[in-house]
């Protein structure tokens, strides 16, 4: 490609440093692409004239620095170290110097001419940092320039760098990184043991801080060229050097800092938390705080539930005349009763839900947009802490909240078998999104203004729900040394993209309603079926003779028979719950289709449910519903991500009967205040 | 850094700011030594599943046991993009 009129140079530089604007700015429409010889890496390379000089130009592959964790960092030190380039153009981002410097530090060492480009100068300003080049220049023995790759007017400056370098080939003084890297354990020791010209173009200070940093092809190279002694003695002070890595970039780091110092100026900045965030991570308001947020959210969910609300009401009054309508055109009862009863019945209590499913989508979906959710789950993630799990548990649990299934796939990220197994089981505590649509719905229903406070109940029996299972199981799972902390960097706030929330939430709501739609019409129809006499003779129903067998065990959790049919079915799912229930009740306690059949007066669903289960038993029955199994798809996923029969097992058991003592705690405090 | 990795494994969780303000410098430098060791692989960023479970099948997804993209019953589409960013010690 290149012949002996050309000086090559190489273009090196980390991603984003505006390499490639750099390239393309410099050889235009002259550039070739194809790939490195055995590799997927794209290359790129280019030719320009100026002053009557011709240049090849190769953009190197852009990489964070020239280790060997990449074949891209490969392919770039093999290019440098063939002796092609006749000088490296190093690329930094001068907005962000004391970073974008590593690869200049990395490079330190290496005996190719080079110059450094300041990119980017036009951000740094705006920034209100200034960069004296001249300064950085007598640090660094290489010509620098500060200029904007995009500007094209300032180009010239660049040029005259780039000649100086190529004509001067000046090469980047190693001497006070050096010096720094004289303290790190063993060096001196292996620098003493490397030959001269191991790889050309990389000196012996290159060569033995790589080594130091376990960088295993310079490891392989240098115990290829020693031998005897010296290859004993080589080995041991490799294997001797530990965190080299973390040692050598500290020292590259300070060499940054010593060269920034006194050659960049910018305003002072200093670390402080906003208000809010403040407020959230003060370690006794912030729980609270966080706690009182999801609560307003939850009430703020009801707005936009009320129209819908009111549209499964008006669905709700359909059924009577409906049905009397069919039985005087002569339809049979048995037709009337299944499209009445079970159809239109669970079609109201399905609109009714999706109001709540709406709203919560809206308001959490908002808070998650707007950077809330984010501070939300920093909160709780030092609470992950005391279950002994690892921080990254949180994002298993929020996404609980939408969906169980959902939170155990997220477990993947876990790689602790035991921390994933605890997560599991702990997000089956979180109300999925099911739950949130038929509990409010419930709550209001029988307690009417005083929801938001069993909702605000529930959330805080969700956490003691969580810490006891995290010590009930926790002690057979994990063990202390297995935790490990964690980093987030927060969003910023910003404001919503209205109209990617609302497509989000109008596809949950859909995808809600289809779901729900068929559990609820399954359950609906399979309890119905049950009930069903064809006399009318509720007592000959296989539905009663088994509530009633059962009823003496069930009052003790605080449920009569239908309310306990109604538990059950929610094992299913959360919405087969309101299938029993606009199925099975009616007016007198008996069973809604053996008086429509018998002709008798049926009334609104939720005024017959109101009027029939006492309010300590609904109590019981939502706090039975909420804290029992997320539903049969969520057991199954657990299974999946365990692969464990009887940790599955185990949790299911152990939800069913907590879910149970947990109603008839309710039920009894009930009684107390009812 | 050696002292920010001490922080990152007392098994507490930090922001960035918050890291910063207990070593007592600035957010660029911890944002910086962040970058540093996730490139040499001492800590690493979290990715939250967006596939589905194994085996699991929903209706019109193609994701599901294939290890594509989550269905929306999996991990809902467009939900959890602005949680931040989470890193942690291997």
């Amino acid at each position: 490609m290149s012949d002996s009129n050309e000086t090559v140079i190489a273009l090196l530089g980390q991603p984003n440093s505006g390499k490639s604007t750099l390239f393309n700015a410099l050889t235009g429409m002259k550039q070739h692409v194809g790939n490195w010889p055995g590799k997927t890496v794209e290359k790129k390379e280019g030719n320009f004239e100026h002053n009557g000089r011709k240049y090849l130009v190769a953009d190197l592959p852009g990489t964070y620095s020239l280790s060997a964790n990449s074949d891209e960092e490969m392919i770039t030190r093999d290019y440098i170290a063939s002796g092609k380039a006749d000088v490296v153009c190093i690329l930094a981002d001068s907005s962000q110097l004391e970073r974008s410097l590593y690869m200049l530090a990395d490079y330190a060492g290496i005996t190719v001419p080079c110059f450094l480009v300041l990119n980017m100068s036009d951000v740094a300003k705006e920034q209100g940092k200034s960069v004296d080049a001249g300064e950085l220049e007598k640090k660094l023995g290489i010509p620098v320039v500060s200029f904007s790759a995009p500007d094209t007017k300032s180009y010239d400056i660049f040029y005259k760098t780039l000649e100086r370098a190529a004509d001067q080939k000046t090469v980047l003084d190693p001497k006070n990184l050096e010096k720094r890297y004289e303290s790190i354990d063993n060096y001196d020791r292996i620098r003493t043991l490397i030959p001269d010209n191991v790889i050309p173009g990389y000196s012996k200070t290159w060569l033995a801080a790589k080594a130091v940093e376990g960088d295993a092809p310079v490891i392989a190279k240098i115990r290829a060229a020693v031998s005897g002694e010296n290859a004993k003695a080589f080995d041991e002070a490799v294997s001797a050097t530990g965190k080299g890595v973390v040692v050598s970039g500290q020292c590259k780091f300070e060499w940054i800092d010593e060269l920034l110092s006194g050659t960049v100026n910018k305003k002072a900045s200093s670390v402080s938390l906003g208000k809010f965030d403040r407020l959230i991570t003060h370690h006794i308001w912030g729980k609270p705080v966080v706690v009182l947020i999801v609560i307003l959210g939850l009430i703020a969910s009801f707005i936009p539930a009320l129209p819908l609300m009111g549209v499964g009401q008006l669905v709700a009054k359909i059924p009577d005349p409906l049905n009397e309508a069919m039985l005087s055109a002569g339809c049979p009862a048995f037709i009337a009763a299944l499209v009445c009863d079970v159809f239109l019945r669970s079609v109201s209590f399905i609109v009714q839900m999706l109001g709540f499913v709406f709203g919560v989508t809206l308001v959490f979906g908002l808070l998650e947009e707007i950077g809330v959710m984010a501070r939300i789950s920093y909160v709780f993630d030092n609470t992950m802490a005391r279950f002994g799990l690892q921080g990254k548990s949180v994002m298993p649990f929020l996404i609980s909240f939408g969906c169980t299934m959902g939170g155990a796939a997220g477990t993947r990220v876990i790689d602790n078998w035991g921390q994933k197994v605890l997560t599991i089981a702990l997000a089956w505590a979180v109300p999925c999104g099911a739950a949130w649509a038929v509990i409010p719905m419930l709550s209001t229903l029988f307690f009417g203004a005083w929801m938001p406070v069993i909702i605000a109940v529930i959330l805080i029996v969700m956490i003691l729900h969580m810490w006891i299972t995290a010590k009930v199981f926790g002690g057979s799972l994990v063990k202390n040394t297995d935790r490990y902390g964690m980093i987030m960097e927060l969003p910023p706030y910003h404001k919503p993209k209205w109209g990617a929330l609302f497509r989000y939430v109008f596809g949950r709501t859909k995808d809600t309603f289809v779901r729900a739609l068929k559990v609820v019409l399954i359950v609906a129809l399979a309890f119905w079926l049950l009930s069903y006499t064809s006399t009318g003779d509720i007592t000959a129903s296989i539905l009663y003779k088994v509530g009633h067998f059962i009823e003496p065990v069930t009052k003790f959790f605080g449920m009569g028979w239908q309310t306990f049919m109604a538990f059950i079915a929610s094992s299913l799912g959360k919405e087969g719950a309101l299938g029993v229930l606009s199925t099975i009740f009616t007016g007198s306690g008996t069973i809604s289709v053996g008086s429509v059949v018998g002709g008798a007066a049926a009334e609104n669903i939720n005024e017959l449910l109101v009027a029939n289960v006492p309010k300590p038993e609904a109590l019981a029955l939502i706090f039975a519903m909420t804290f029992n199994m997320p539903c049969i798809v969520a057991l199954a996923a657990t299974y999946q991500e365990t692969h464990s029969a009887k940790w599955t097992a185990r949790i299911a058991l152990y939800y069913t009967g907590v879910a149970l003592v947990i109603a008839g705690i309710a039920y009894r405090i009930g009684l107390l205040i009812w | 850094m050696e002292e920010l990795i001490r922080l990152l494994k007392d098994g507490k969780s930090r922001t960035l700011e918050m890291l910063a303000m207990d070593l007592g410098t600035p957010i660029e430098k911890v944002k910086r030594d962040i970058e540093f060791l996730e490139h040499a692989g001492i800590i690493k960023k979290i990715e939250f599943a967006e596939t589905c479970s194994p085996g699991h099948s929903c209706d019109g997804c193609t994701g599901c046991g294939t290890g594509d993209k989550a269905c929306a019953g999996c991990m809902p589409e467009g939900g959890f993009k602005n949680m931040g960013t989470m890193w942690e010690v291997k």
